[in-house]
Formats: C-alpha cells, structure tokens, sequence
C-alpha cells in the first residue's frame, strides 16, 4: 500500500510538471498578450516597457523556468489583472466565498441526493421513485444559470423571503447554495439508486436475509457499503468543480468569488494567474484520485494493490 | 424592575445603534466593469478601479445639459496666439489627507500618463495635442519638453502644437494625481483602501477587488463644486448586466437597473413614471482595411453604405436600444449635422448599381468575407452581435453576397484591426469629452484604422486649430461628407441605455434633461451629486 502511493505521489508530481509544461506553451501560443491595446492604439514604447516590467520580452524557456523556480518557493508571481497582491493571495482571497458556497452545495446536495437515492431504490416504481428520477433529470440537464433565475424569480421577487444576491451577509448564501446543491443532489440521486438496485439484486443479500438480518442492518451495513464505491468516485471531483465556483452561479448572485478568474484569466492573459489557477486544479484532481483510491481500498478488501490474490 | 431596566436600556442602546442608520442615505447602483487594477484614472483607463473618477476632482466636467462646468478650475483663458491655456485653480483644494492640491498635481499626472502610464497615453495624443506629447510618449524627449507648466500652486499652464479652441473640453477627462503619494508609495497607492487618497466629492471606503465593486462615501474634506447629496455609494459593477440587475432591484437591492430589450415592457408596466433613457453618444459603424480586396474599391464601399435598412434594424431586432445612425455625430453632440445624416438612406437599387460597378453584379463573384465584431458587454454587447447578423442577411438578400460573422476577445479584434488582418470589422465607439474632434480624431493620421487620406487629414487639422466655432463646424462638415463620399464608414446605430429607476431615488440627476436624457451611465459627477434617496 505504501508502495504504491509513493508510486502515485511520484505520477503526480510528473503529472504536474507534464501540464505546467503543456499550459505554459498554449498560453503563449495563443496570440496576443496582457498588455495590448483593447480598444485605443497602445504606443509600441508603452506595451515594450510594460512587458520588460514583467518580465515578458525574455524567452519563453526562461520565463518558464523563472516561473517553475518561484512556483518550488511557493511564488506564483502577481497577477497581471490584480497588481497589489500576489497570485497566492488573490486565490486565498477569491476562492473563500467559492468554498464556502460551492463547498456548502456539495455537501448538502450529495447526503440529500444519496437518501432521495435510497429511497427511490428501496421503493422502486412508488411515486417517490418516480419523483426522485424527475429531479434528478431535472437537475441534470437545467443549466446553472436558469436555476439560479428561477430561484431569484421566485424565492426573491415574488415572495420576497430572501435577498436576490450579494455575498457579505450569510442569508445571501441561500441561494446560490441552493443553486450548487442542484447538481450534486441530482448525480447523487440517480447513482446511488443505480448503485443501490444493482446490489440489493446480489445473492449475498439473499443470503443475509435468509440468515435472518433485520432489513436495516442488510441495507445500511451491506448494501449501502457495497453500492459506496461509485459514490466515492464521483465526489472528490465534484467537490473541486463546484468548490472552485461557478462563474454563471457567481455571476448571477454577484458573489465576489474565484470562478470569474478562470474565464477572466484567460481573456485578459494573465499568465500568472492562469497558470496557478491550472496549477491548482491539476494538484487538487491528482490529489483527489490518489485518496479516491485509498478510500476503495478501505471500503473493499477485494481492491487489493500489488496483485495480491 | 430589573428586567424592565433591562428591556429601556435595550431599547437605548437599539435605538443609538440604529439613529446613524437611519440617517444616512445610501444609494446602490450598477457600474462599469469588472476588472479593475489601479484606483487611478489617470494611470488606466479600460482596467480601472471603479469610482476612480468620481474619487478625484478633474479640471472641468459637463453637467446635466453637457455645459461645460470648471470643477477644481476657477477659470480658464486662452493666450492672444491660441497656443497657451491657464487654468486657475480654485482656493484650499486639499486632498483627503490634509495634504494641499496643487497645480504640480494636475502636471505630475499628464508628465506620468505620458511616461510611465499605461492606456491613457492615446487619449492626449489625439485630443490633447500637447506640445511634445508624441516624443515624449516615444521616448525620444524628455518629460520636461511637455507643453505643461505649474506657474505656481494655483495656476497651471498647457501649451499646445497649434490652437486647440476646444482644449477645456478635453480636461474633462484630466484628473489630479497626489504626487506625495506616488513619491511615497509609487504607483502602489493606488491599490490599497488605506494608502489611497480622494481629491473630489467621494472617498472611499472599500474596494471588493474580486468583482471591482466599490462603497464610497461623501468626503468630508472637499470644497469645489458639487457636493454629494448621499452619505454612501455602492457601485457594482455586476449590477451592469440587466439580467443580473433587474432581479436585484425588483427585490430592492438596488436602486436603478439597466433593461435588455425583452425587460423594457414588463418594467415600464410596473414603474411606468421609472423608466429612464440615455443617448450615450456612442455610434456602432462599419470600417474597413482600405487596401485590402474588395474594400479597396470605393463602389463596394458605397454599396455597403446604401445597403442597410437602417429603420428596419433599430425598429425591430434592436427595439428600444439604438436608434439610427447616418453619421458619426450622434443626434444631439456638438456639431452634428442632421443634412448628412439624412444621406444614409436605404437604396437597394443604388447599393445594387454600385456593386455592379465595381465589377460584381448581382454580387456574382464577389468573395466571401468575414466581418469582426468585439466580444464585450454593456449596451454593445446587446446590440452588436445582433446587428451583425441582421447585416449578414440583409447584405445577402440586397447584394447577393456572402457575409460570415466572427466575435473576438477585445484585444484580438483591436489587433486584428490595427494590424489589418482582416478587410471589414465592426466598430463601436463611445465619446470621451463633448466636441467633434473626439469623433473625427479616430480616424485622424491612421488613428483607430490606419487611415491615411491625406485630404481628410487636412481639413481635421484646419478645424481642429479654427477659432471661428462656425466655420470650425463647417470644416467638420465637410470631413464628414468627404467620410461618406469616399465610403470610409458606414454608420449603423447610435445605442440608447434605457434604465428603470426606483422611486425612492430623488434629485434632479434622475430627471431627464431638456433632450430627454438621464445621465445614468456617463456624467458620473453630474449624476451622483444630484441624487438623493427618501
């Protein structure tokens, strides 16, 4: 076991280098740069002496490397689009209010979708299944943006019980939680009913009532165990996607969060920006398997690594 | 009695606790966008903190009839020759740290936009004409060759290349930058609340960089003109966007909104007194690589011209938010002229004849070309990507011809322009300081397009340096016919905000002017010290 996350931490750091590598070269290559002329001609003088500011007229492996040895220090760099702070602070500072909401929306939305879940599996074809498959649908395929106007319509124009958006304020936080819990509540709800049917078809449970265990202990101790593992696949990445923040849900409920700053990032080429932004993406998605795959191990001995049988 | 004690001194301390409350007005509202890297206008303008301006007081400003009003300037004049203005200075102007404002403050700002500033560089170029204004930016002079003097602390004076009649106008835009700030701190202090410092009617109170929102308060130390009427402003920029901001003011978190077309109806129904417009002089126009195939011939040139129903664009697809444009002038900006506006008519048969006479009748054998637009929001970005397909099918069913869209990230679309790397694009443009040469200077010496018509060139110079207002415009008039002769342009529409405003908002800001126009989203200093809120 040790072995083999050694193995996986090494894939990781080369993972890491293989797409600082990968982003560093396509963000250049895209063409223009961070300071050209957005709707006025820039003079050829001022965009020269704002890119040497930077550091931006050296060669592109020099930069690299310059980037990668601050990036070993922990140094990002100062984003080119926030120039009082560094690349680190502005993330620590943006990525609060994503957390906090996204963070929130996983984590209400995935118990609720795992108990709707189990509840339409153990009454299959009842109306709670039928209204369980529904929202699922439902949540799966509306976009962010028409779930988030339809709870503003409703919760803060017409019945006017709470505030239509904003951050500072914890009642402004309802909302867009709501809006995040949508699409974990959703996945969460079609998986474990999948999960849950597919095992509860297995002979050992068969076996486990003939023994005559009560029908809790059947679903809470086996089955629920034995339908965990796609469960557990599903959510560390689910977590980082929504945890980093939408830039529709934050649009749409101003919340003052990190999901802007990926688009922004990008239009704008602010490569220091960008490139920790991937950065941290890449680390959190590795990071995320690497105890995803520690986690099936707890929960299934079959998953054994080194091949032993 | 205990609790009874208890309960009263609650309700002193509630009460003592809520009086500051109740007093203050604070007034929310959309602005601008929302990136912003320097609380300095001076130092960026396009990525600017917002509120920037309305932290500093500048020279002049235009008020609610775009009467140009002297702001931290007492009085102005201009030398026997025409080439030196002197500004004088109103007494006891400070900054909101005690320190003096000076006339070396309002110098210091233009010596640095010229050397070190970033995007600002252009605008003195083209309209201020400043002497040594181009060296210097070009490195090739030293800042001390400027045309800029501070005579003494109240009196600063501009020398330019040749007369410029309309230079007060231009110093609208010319804010004071602390120079004890910038010697302390660098360009740094303009980044952080507690090093930043005001010089005009608000100061500020935080700065949410994350979406560049800002909360300002009425300062306690300036004394020019215009003294706010509110205690607090908010100004977010992620109100902009009408589909964001017509649900927070519809639940009261804020106090006026931008409307999209298909809001325009349901909020005139609700607050039919609330409803607001503003022309914001602003033209979208079609501009072209001049020497590029097959925009090299003015008869395609012509053709697109006279290809465009322009009635039927702003009455349908763009209901409510633009209305037509025959010139570069819009309606109502100094020195417009309605005749040449009414040239820009819709004349199949005459679009039709002159692209026969360049050779493609019927359009047969024209290629096909791609028109570039800019990827932004606010107004052009309701407007723009619609005109551009209204236009593909209109100049497929008038000229027979093939037209492909293509939307690019601002930069993109400026250096695809500048760099000519395509033949037909998209142009909006918004005017910065009320006088024709803000709308002919873009395409002065190359300017926006790289234009060289060295006849156009020749009258803009002439005006721009013509004392006689009378035959300036007339000058002004005969560029703009020889624009429209030589098919340089072809003008589309001129965009118009219409905004719903809470009733709670009071002051003569929020009522129209004698045009109609309610200055929500230009003439911050105007607007925002004329409100007031019940």
């Amino acid at each position: 076991m040790l072995a083999h996350i050694v193995r996986r931490i090494l894939s990781v750091a080369f993972t890491f280098l293989a797409v600082s590598i990968i982003i560093f070269l396509m963000m250049h290559s895209v063409p223009g740069g961070p300071f050209d002329a957005n709707d006025m001609p820039v003079s050829e003088a001022v965009r020269a002496k704002m890119m040497a500011q930077w550091g931006l007229d050296q060669p592109l492996h020099i930069q690299y490397l310059n980037y990668m040895w601050g990036v070993l220090h922990f140094d990002f760099g100062v984003p080119f689009q926030s120039p009082g702070e560094t690349v680190v602070q502005l993330i620590s500072r943006a990525w609060i209010p994503s957390l906090v909401l996204g963070g929130a929306g996983v984590l209400i939305g995935a118990p609720l979708g795992i108990l709707l879940g189990l509840a339409a599996a153990l009454n299959r074809n009842s109306w709670i299944d039928y209204l369980t498959s529904t929202l699922a649908t439902l949540g799966l395929t509306i976009p962010v943006f028409v779930t988030s106007m339809l709870l503003i319509l409703i919760f803060a124009v017409w019945l006017n019980w709470l505030p239509a958006s904003g951050w500072p304020h914890p009642n402004r936080w309802i909302l867009p939680i709501a809006c995040y819990a949508a699409i974990p509540l959703a996945t969460y709800a079609r998986y474990t009913r999948s999960a849950v049917l597919d095992t509860l078809n297995r002979p050992f449970v068969t076996v486990l009532r003939a023994k005559g265990l009560s029908e809790r202990r059947i679903i809470f101790q086996h089955v629920m165990r034995n339908s965990a593992i796609p469960l557990v696949t599903v959510f560390l990445p689910m977590f980082i996607g929504t945890a980093t923040g939408s830039i529709f849900v934050e649009a749409m409920f101003r919340v003052p969060g990190l999901g802007a700053y990926f688009v922004s990032s990008i239009e704008v080429r602010d490569y220091t920006l960008q490139m920790a932004l991937m950065l941290l993406i890449t680390f959190m998605y590795c990071l995320a398997y690497l105890l995803s795959d520690i986690a099936y191990a707890l929960l299934n001995p079959r998953i054994r690594v080194g091949g032993e049988q | 009695m205990n609790a009874l004690m208890r309960v009263a001194g609650m309700m002193v301390a509630a009460t003592a606790l809520c009086a500051p409350a109740l007093a203050q007005t604070a007034v929310v509202a959309p602005s601008g966008n929302t990136a912003g890297t320097y609380m300095d206008y001076m130092k960026t303008v396009y990525d600017r903190g917002t509120g920037s301006e309305l932290l500093q007081v500048p020279i002049a400003t235009f008020d609610k009839e775009f009467e140009l009003t002297p702001m931290a300037a007492e009085s102005w004049s201009q030398s026997e020759d025409g080439l030196t203005w002197t500004f004088k200075l109103r007494p006891n102007l400070v900054w909101s740290d005690g320190e003096p404002l000076t006339a070396e403050d309002f110098v210091f700002a233009l010596q640095r936009a010229a050397t070190s500033g970033y995007d600002f560089a252009w605008y003195w170029d083209f309209a201020g004409g400043i002497k040594g204004w181009k060296e210097v930016t070009e490195g090739t002079a030293d800042v001390a060759t400027l045309g800029l003097k501070a005579v003494d602390d109240a009196t600063i004076e501009v020398t330019t290349v040749a007369p410029k009649p309309y230079f007060p106008s231009v110093t609208s835009l010319w804010y004071p930058v602390p120079k004890h700030k910038v010697d302390e701190l660098g360009d740094d202090w303009a980044l952080d609340v507690s090093s930043i410092v005001s010089s005009g009617p608000f100061e500020i109170e935080s700065w949410e960089k994350s979406n560049n929102s800002v909360v300002l308060t009425k300062s306690d130390t300036y004394t020019g003109p215009w003294s706010p009427m509110i205690d607090r402003l908010e100004l977010d920029p992620t109100l902009n966007a009408p589909e964001v901001g017509l649900p927070a003011f519809l639940a009261g978190d804020a106090d006026y909104s931008f409307l999209n077309t298909g809001q325009v109806p349901v909020a005139a129904q609700r607050y039919p007194d609330g409803i607001r417009k503003n022309a914001v002089f602003a033209t979208s126009y079609i501009s072209y690589d001049l020497d590029a195939a097959p925009f090299n011939d003015i008869n395609v040139r012509r053709a697109f011209y006279y290809a465009v129903d322009r009635d039927e664009l702003t009455s349908t697809v763009l209901k409510d938010i633009a209305i037509p444009a025959g010139s570069i002038l819009p309606p109502g900006y100094p020195g417009y002229n309605p005749e040449i506006a009414a040239e820009a008519t819709f004349d199949p048969d005459k679009a039709k004849q002159f692209l026969a006479d360049a050779g493609f009748p019927n359009g047969e054998g024209f290629p096909d070309v791609e028109i570039w637009y800019r990827e932004e929001g606010g107004y052009n970005g309701a407007i723009i990507p619609a005109m551009a397909q209204y236009l593909q099918a209109e100049f497929k069913e008038v000229l027979g011809i093939n037209l492909n869209i293509r939307a690019l990230p601002g930069p993109e679309w400026m250096d695809g322009l500048r760099g000519k790397k395509n033949n037909i694009f998209i142009a909006p443009y918004e005017y910065d300081y009320l006088d024709p040469s803000n709308f002919y200077g873009i395409f002065f010496n190359g300017g926006r397009h790289g234009y060289i018509i060295p006849e156009y060139d020749e009258i803009i110079a002439k005006a721009d340096s013509e004392s006689d207002w009378d035959t300036r415009y007339q000058l002004y008039a005969d560029a703009e016919q020889l624009m429209i002769d030589k098919g340089l342009i072809v003008p589309l529409v001129h965009p118009v905000t219409i905004a719903v405003v809470s009733d709670q908002l009071t002051g003569e800001g929020v009522q129209p002017n004698s045009l109609g126009f309610t200055q929500l989203d230009r003439l911050g200093h105007y607007f925002f010290t004329h409100i007031t809120k019940q």
